[in-house]
């Protein structure tokens, strides 16, 4: 149904919800139908509908401009933040949380799965931030860490397929940080990540489907990253075997 | 005020990046992927000469008996097979563990994969041997 | 307010949602890697049971000229030639694609890889096309 005037249209938005003690094998989808416009956004009808039919619908979101990462969600089967995320044409919408992931409230899922994987690579990936003069930390923080353009939002994770069937996997996200320290080592050695991603679990485990660097908002191109780090870890063992057991 | 009476802001700390060296090489042998490039190098050769002598120039496609006992007394020939069998073998089996382990077993359930594939990778070849020879026997 | 630095609270949430491998086959929402990552699937999986069956087939060789001459009739029949037909698509999809995952696997032509994985199917479909004809023709 299309208002001319307003260019308004009706689009019918299914959600995944669930809430905590709901059996996870019987998801359950309730529909909601929500005007939206040329311009609306995942995240403007996920408002609309909290704000107008049902205040228990659950996600989560900050900034409304793809920079904080908290909105990534699936929108017909395809990771995306809602933020940025048109509506699209049609008249149904499936929104769906982040895959691979444990939901706790519909769309909101449990990051600590996907930071953990920083953890399992040992954590030495995070940059000590580069703190702007005269800007504070707030109390309580040790200090603040960010890795250059990855907005953490679990987006590469939910795509991969790999990941998707086997936990043990470290992941796009943790691999193309480990790629920023080898491809910008700003005075560390970049030998102990190299090694440490040198494994059947981290770099080489990648089966090339390419989705994380499609699917990434933020242009990090996990997948490139992955197979930059698999030379570099090919040339470290090249160089490691003609050192005859001597220098890395 | 001049510029050089602006007060001086202190430079932006650039830390390296506090890279902990692992207790232990987790790096597991030589990599399966590794192993799957260069027999996939070694099957798009040998494929090729295979599908080339075997099938492209022979009129039919296939040969018959005769034509075929005539051509595998041909030593190079029979080198040739039995290298595309063995890495033919190596290279979908190893693609078969690779599927396996994708779904993510428990590390001992991987193991066995691996035990098994292997006999069977053994078997095959063992297999092909034996039949070209008892082919060449019953010829 | 200072932060505890006890263990970091966690919120209550089942285990992780993995798509697993169904998920492979789900064609929602995939790009073009995700089908290439399937499709090799597929066509190595098919070639190792092709792998098989010929050995398999190979062994009415033994049984001397009676035996494989009659199957090698039954092979030039036209069905059999179809089933030819896939054969040779399956082996150039799962070739030409690991040309495609050998090179970028190992840290070349990565930021390329798109462009070489289109350029190599075209080349598996007008080899296969030019098979088909030749099988068929012949």
């Amino acid at each position: 149904m299309t208002d001319t005037a307003t260019e308004l249209r009706t689009t019918r938005v299914v959600v995944s919800r669930r809430k905590e003690g709901d059996d996870p094998a019987t998801p359950r989808h309730d529909t909601y139908d929500v005007a939206v416009g040329p311009s609306s956004t995942i995240l403007d009808a996920l408002v609309t509908i909290r704000r107008g039919q049902d205040a228990t619908l659950t996600f989560r979101h900050s900034c409304f401009h793809a920079s904080c990462g908290t909105c990534g969600m699936r929108v017909n089967g395809r990771e995306g933040l809602a933020c940025v995320t048109p509506v699209p044409d049609g008249d149904e919408v499936v929104v769906e949380p982040l895959a691979n992931l444990p939901v706790i409230s519909d769309l909101v899922v449990d990051m600590n799965v996907f930071y953990d994987e920083f953890d399992e690579a040992g954590r030495p990936l995070m940059r000590t931030s580069e703190l702007v003069s005269g800007g504070g930390i707030a109390e309580g923080i040790e200090e603040l860490v960010r890795f250059e353009d990855c907005i953490e939002c679990g987006i590469c994770l939910s795509a991969c397929p790999v990941a998707g069937s086997d936990p043990r996997y470290v992941g796009p996200a943790a691999l193309a940080a480990a790629w920023r320290v080898v491809e910008e080592p700003r005075g560390a050695d970049p030998g102990p990540v190299i090694r440490l991603m040198d494994d059947e679990q981290a770099a080489w485990r990648c089966h090339l489907a390419w989705e994380c660097s499609e699917a990434c908002p933020s242009g990090v191109d996990p997948a490139g990253a992955i197979m930059r780090l698999r030379r570099a870890a090919a040339a470290a063992r090249v160089r490691r075997l003609f050192s005859f057991g001597g220098n890395r | 005020m001049t510029t050089d009476e602006l007060p001086v802001q202190p430079p932006v700390a650039i830390q390296p990046p506090a890279v902990a060296e692992p207790a232990e090489s987790t790096a597991r042998g030589i990599p399966a992927f590794v192993g799957q490039v260069v027999s996939g190098v070694a099957l798009i050769i040998l494929l090729g000469l295979h599908m080339v002598a075997q099938h492209f120039v022979v009129p039919t496609g296939l040969r018959f008996y005769d034509d075929v006992i005539a051509w595998l007394r041909n030593p190079v020939v029979i080198v040739l097979e039995v290298a595309f069998l063995a890495f033919v073998t190596y290279h979908a089996l190893l693609g078969v563990r690779a599927v396996l382990f994708d779904f993510g077993f428990s590390e001992r359930t991987e193991g066995r994969i691996t035990t098994a594939l292997t006999v069977v990778g053994i078997a095959t070849v063992v297999y092909g041997v034996i039949l070209f020879a008892a082919i060449l026997g019953a010829a | 307010m200072a932060m505890s630095s006890a263990e970091p609270r966690r919120p209550a949430s089942g285990p992780a949602r993995r798509r697993g491998v169904v998920g492979w086959f789900d064609p929602r929402g995939r790009r073009l890697g995700g089908l290439a990552f399937i499709v090799n699937r597929l066509t190595g999986l098919g070639l190792v049971l092709y792998l098989y069956l010929h050995l398999g087939i190979l062994s009415l060789l033994v049984q001397g000229p009676g035996a494989w001459d009659t199957f090698v009739d039954i092979a030039l029949s036209p069905p059999f030639l179809l089933l030819d037909v896939v054969l040779l698509t399956g082996m150039l999809i799962h070739g030409l694609n690991g040309i495609r995952v050998g090179l970028v696997g190992l840290g070349f032509v990565a930021s390329r890889q798109r462009a070489l994985l289109i350029s190599l199917m075209v080349v598996a479909a007008v080899v296969a096309l030019v098979g088909a004809i030749r099988i068929f023709g012949d």
